[in-house]
């Protein structure tokens, strides 16, 4: 009864959409389509999310450096599985390859895992790992050479005994250690489960001391069964709220929330008062972008049917939160397969813009999957690869970039894993291998070339907030302006922390302003493209970085 | 334009007729009528001009370059930019252009050779056809001539420009080398390196490599950061003649190529709006880049008056004497004298060798000059060009002439130029960046910052030294 008014409900929604987004597969895009070859067990990734029901949501992978030689490394949730530390081998625009490390995680992180995120939580000179699990949530503190210990104790952490399944976190005002936020799932253990039990969600901000002390949750009721959350500064205030997607299959009287978290006060919701619209969907990811460079973000929500893709409303102001949904007229819908004969809805997890064909245009993946195996819901249900057209909209590429694979997808990342400033593709799949796609350039028909100019550029800071989380990366060439964050959340259960790619078509240099965490701007630093640069703050130079070559490995 | 037809299209057509074999030159070949105001008829198919090209397919090359450098675009061909502005990143104006021509924003000419035609085609300019750089006003849609909105330029001669080129990629190769040399080292014994940046005798400053791979960029001299040398230009911040045609193809004549302002990178097959798609081809530009690499470089005459050439020779040793050589070096030592089009160096947006399988190399050994032109005992070309292809800043307290632009251009300062290469000097009068100097001496005199010890030693000297000097800088011409 709840699947067929759920799919009556999904096939309303989708109808309008139909005429504009289906099929666009057939004609080639004019702009660049990545050939993305599939390579993970070549690469030495062979993996699975498994599990019953606890694990038909989840299935995150974080993709950071873990052994201080600036190549992403990755740590893949495992479900019933364990989960998994691979280290990336790979040189500068070689094959992709990584080396699985076994026992890389502690026993408890290993399990049972739905997620990570990545955060350098105790501003050492290591990358933490944030896991979450169905059951106690996990801080893992990193140290040399991926090594990982538990930090719970340490940091005074209670990590609950929730199905957690999203986790975002953000630097205050003045504070040393980061918030951080927990979204929760279902309450198994609640009367009346699973419907109408969603767990309350978590805000966790970190005591006045020297070292991180999370022993004061803030409990965000009602929570709506988050499976994504992200810190947005959607009003260009500097402060971040705190947005979530929450999945209806499971909530009642539920809907989309933006919590507003004041630095000093309890975090609250955005209410109708304020503007605020009701909007019930299967939220499963979040992405952010600013895609017209405006200081307002746009949020990619997935679900089952069509992705949504909000936009601030011109009603809106600082105080009023209003959106508007323009997936349709952007053509980002992405509500039923592109390929194969299945009509039937689909469903949408993992999301996130980035730029894979660096023509200086964001392009938004998703990643797609049967939850389990819902009669009403597309089978075949291929990840999506939307690039951004000339005229601000989307077009789909999936298919012909090659990721069309008969796979259900959950989390995922959008990341160059062998620094050629070309973006891979990790894709975290239900039961079935992890996918690792190496780009190889542009597709045409005598075999790839290279695409547009590109950027990649890493943020520093002494003291708290390392990676300087938070921060706004504007990329200025000619009349173009191409902006960036730097968060921790959001997606599905998946995390980068590194590098921040952005493409710049036939723009061979730019300049770099970045609008530092605490709102202060930096000095314009003017770059070559197709360059790793790292800008540390205070300095008045930037600084060049080059990945290993192939010949320094031998 | 009959001239055109008759050396192109007809024995093109006619050889592929009768020798059933051969292959066309061009693609979109049309026959025109005799009265056509159309300067193109026939585009290059690059294809046709792969690999190592012959003599032959060289010469065929460089002669439709040849006629595209002194074609006087029209409408037709799709000359003017309605709805596009000059700037190197294809952009669209708000509304369009009140006038086709325009001195600061363009089109501020319908042929190369309008120009660039002093002493002849492939030449320098006088004042009157000074340019005006792009450089921020990107978005004009304006008819102001204010200069706080260009910077004047004048117009640069192209003869050796292959050569140019060539020794630019190769130092280019050396410096990256010596960085990825500094990187290897420090990754290999854990502790920071630091390396003199050096290429062909042409010091740029040191490059510093830490174990964890990054590079500091504090100490480089005379050079971009990404280590790419950019020859062209006053200010050197041309990667290639392949770049710099692109962006003037487009800026002074509104024709614009398809390799940066095509669907590929706009989602248009016409940018400007003008009626015309895909104005020229990469063959097109290839043609015109084989054309300029082919120009032969300036000599150094011998006057006819003995006592010009006694003077000469005199100005010769005093241009050592006093300092001169050391930036306006006299030669430089070059490898290989094969020219790959597309280029080793450039970006997206200006074809790259590793987006194409049709790329072409034109061994400039098969030209007559390169011939002529002097080889040290490895064997190396001595580019005779008077330059070292390095920037260096013009200017100081008391002598600041040359710092009299308003804007910095691509990121290089508003008083630092790239070395002028003398090369030609006799024949490309006025001076200086704006073409505002009248006299060789009245520019020697303007040399500040980098120039000032050579200045002032020049200033030192007898005025007959003085002369001397002139008469030995009048010999380096252009020879038609």
């Amino acid at each position: 009864m709840i699947i067929s008014l759920k799919t009556g409900l999904v096939l309303a929604i989708s109808a309008a959409c139909l005429s504009h987004s289906f099929a666009q597969e057939a004609v080639a895009p004019m702009m660049d389509v990545p050939v993305l070859e599939e390579v993970a067990l070549k690469a030495g990734v062979d993996h699975s999310y498994t599990g019953a029901w606890e694990h038909f949501v989840g299935g995150g992978v974080a993709v950071f450096d873990c052994n201080g030689d600036r190549l992403p490394d990755m740590v893949i949730a495992g479900g019933t599985s364990e989960a998994q530390l691979f280290v990336n081998n790979s040189t500068a625009g070689g094959p992709l390859a990584f080396t699985a490390v076994d026992g890389g995680l502690p026993d408890k992180s290993s399990k049972g895992v739905t997620g990570f995120y990545p955060l350098n939580l105790d501003n050492d000179d290591y990358t933490d790992l944030v896991v979450l699990r169905v059951g106690e949530n996990v801080i893992l503190k990193g140290g040399p050479n991926c090594s990982f210990t538990s930090a719970n104790r340490a940091f005074a952490f209670d990590g609950g005994r929730a199905w957690s399944t999203a986790f975002a976190a953000t630097f205050e005002p003045d504070q040393q250690f980061p918030t951080l936020a927990f979204g929760n799932y279902v309450d198994r253990s609640a009367a009346g489960s699973p419907w109408g039990t969603c767990h309350d969600n978590v805000l966790i901000r970190p005591g006045a001391v020297d070292v991180p002390n999370y022993a004061e949750p803030q409990f965000l009721t009602p929570g709506f069964c988050a499976l994504s959350m992200i810190f947005t500064d959607w009003n260009r205030s500097g402060e971040p709220a705190l947005r979530m997607t929450n999945d209806r299959q499971y909530y009642r009287d539920g809907e989309e929330q933006l919590w507003r978290v004041s630095p000093g006060r309890p975090a609250r919701t955005y209410r109708r008062a304020d503007g605020w619209k009701t909007v019930r969907i299967w939220g499963m990811g979040i992405a952010e972008a600013d895609l017209d460079a405006d200081g307002l973000p746009e949020y990619a929500l997935t679900s089952m049917g069509d992705t949504k893709l909000q936009t601030l409303d011109e009603e809106a102001d600082e105080a009023s939160p209003i959106y508007r949904d323009v997936a349709v007229e952007k053509g980002a819908t992405a509500h039923r397969p592109y390929i194969g004969d299945d009509l039937k809805p689909s469903t949408g997890w993992h999301a996130e813009f980035n730029d894979i064909n660096n023509d200086g245009r964001q392009d938004l993946f998703i990643a797609k999957g049967n939850v389990e195996t819902m009669p009403d819901f597309a089978a075949y249900d291929p990840d999506n690869l939307l690039l951004g057209t000339f005229d601000g909209k989307f077009v789909e590429a999936g298919g012909l970039s090659g990721i069309a694979l008969n796979r259900r997808g959950r989390g995922g990342a959008v990341v160059d894993l062998n620094m050629d400033g070309m973006l891979d593709l990790v894709v975290v799949n239900r039961e079935a291998p992890v996918s690792l796609f190496q780009n190889r350039g542009a597709h045409t028909e005598s075999g790839p070339r290279p695409m547009g100019n590109w950027l990649q550029i890493e943020l520093r800071q002494r003291g708290a907030n390392r990676d300087a989380v938070g921060a706004t990366i504007n990329v200025k060439s000619g009349n173009e302006t191409r902006v960036r964050k730097v968060q921790i959340g959001g997606g599905h259960a998946s995390g980068h922390l590194g590098f921040v790619h952005v493409g710049t078509g036939v723009a061979e240099r730019a300049q770099i302003r970045i609008k530092w965490p605490d709102g202060e701007w930096s000095a314009p630093y003017r770059v070559f493209a197709n360059n790793f640069v790292v800008i540390e703050k205070g300095s008045d130079v930037v600084q060049y970085w080059y990945p290993p070559e192939a010949e320094e490995t031998q | 334009m009959q001239q055109l037809i008759s050396r192109f299209t007809i024995p093109t057509v006619l050889a592929a007729v009768i020798f059933g074999t051969c292959l066309p030159l061009t693609v979109h070949a049309e026959t025109p009528m005799p009265w056509s105001e159309r300067a193109i008829f026939e585009h290059v198919d690059q294809s046709r001009f792969a690999g190592v090209l012959s003599k032959a397919e060289l010469d065929e090359l460089i002669a439709f370059g040849e006629t595209l450098f002194g074609a006087r675009f029209t409408t037709l061909d799709g000359g003017g930019r309605p709805m596009a502005t000059q700037a190197i990143i294809p952009t669209k104006r708000k509304r369009a252009a009140p006038a086709t021509f325009q001195r600061l924003a363009g089109l501020d000419s319908n042929s190369c050779a309008s120009c660039h035609n002093d002493p002849v085609m492939g030449g320098a300019g006088d004042f009157a056809v000074n340019v005006f750089v792009s450089e921020g006003f990107n978005n004009a849609d304006f008819d102001s001539t204010d200069p706080q909105f260009s910077n004047e330029r004048n117009t640069n001669h192209l003869f050796g420009s292959g050569l140019v080129e060539l020794l630019a990629r190769e130092m280019s190769a050396d410096l990256q080398g010596i960085r990825r040399e500094a990187l290897k080292l420090a990754r290999k014994t854990g502790e920071e390196q630091r390396l003199r940046l050096v290429s062909k005798g042409i010091r740029f400053g040191w490059i510093s490599a830490k174990p964890d791979g990054l590079v500091e960029l504090k100490e480089i001299d005379g050079v971009d950061t990404d280590l790419v040398i950019r020859p062209f230009s006053q200010k050197g911040v041309m990667t290639s003649l392949r770049q710099f045609t692109v962006n003037a193809l487009n800026h002074h004549h509104g024709m614009q190529p398809v390799e940066r302002f095509g669907a590929r990178w706009t989602g248009e097959t016409d940018f400007d709006e003008d009626g015309k798609s895909d104005e020229l081809t990469a063959g097109d530009v290839s043609a015109l880049v084989a054309w300029q690499a082919a120009l032969p470089p300036p000599g150094e005459m011998v006057p006819e008056s003995t006592e010009w050439q006694k003077a000469a020779a005199q100005g010769g040793e005093i241009y050592q004497t006093i300092g001169c050589a050391s930036c306006h070096v006299p030669a430089l030592p070059l490898d290989s004298l094969a020219f790959h089009d597309p280029g080793p160096l450039d970006a997206a947006g200006t074809m790259r060798s590793t987006e194409t399988h049709n790329g072409a190399i034109y061994d400039l050994e098969l030209l007559n000059w390169a011939q002529e032109l002097p080889r040290n005992e490895q064997g190396q070309i001595m580019v005779p060009l008077f330059g070292d292809l390095k920037r260096h800043k013009m200017t100081d307290r008391q002598i600041a002439a040359f710092g009299n632009e308003l804007l910095s251009q691509r990121f290089v300062e508003r008083d630092v130029f790239q070395t002028t290469e003398l090369w030609g000097v006799g024949s490309t009068a006025p001076y200086g960046h704006r073409g505002d100097m009248i006299s060789l001496d009245e520019a020697i005199r303007a040399h500040g910052g980098a120039g000032r010890d050579a200045r002032e030693a020049y200033l030192d000297l007898e005025d007959a030294d003085q002369t001397a000097l002139i008469a030995y800088l009048k010999t380096l011409v252009i020879e038609p």
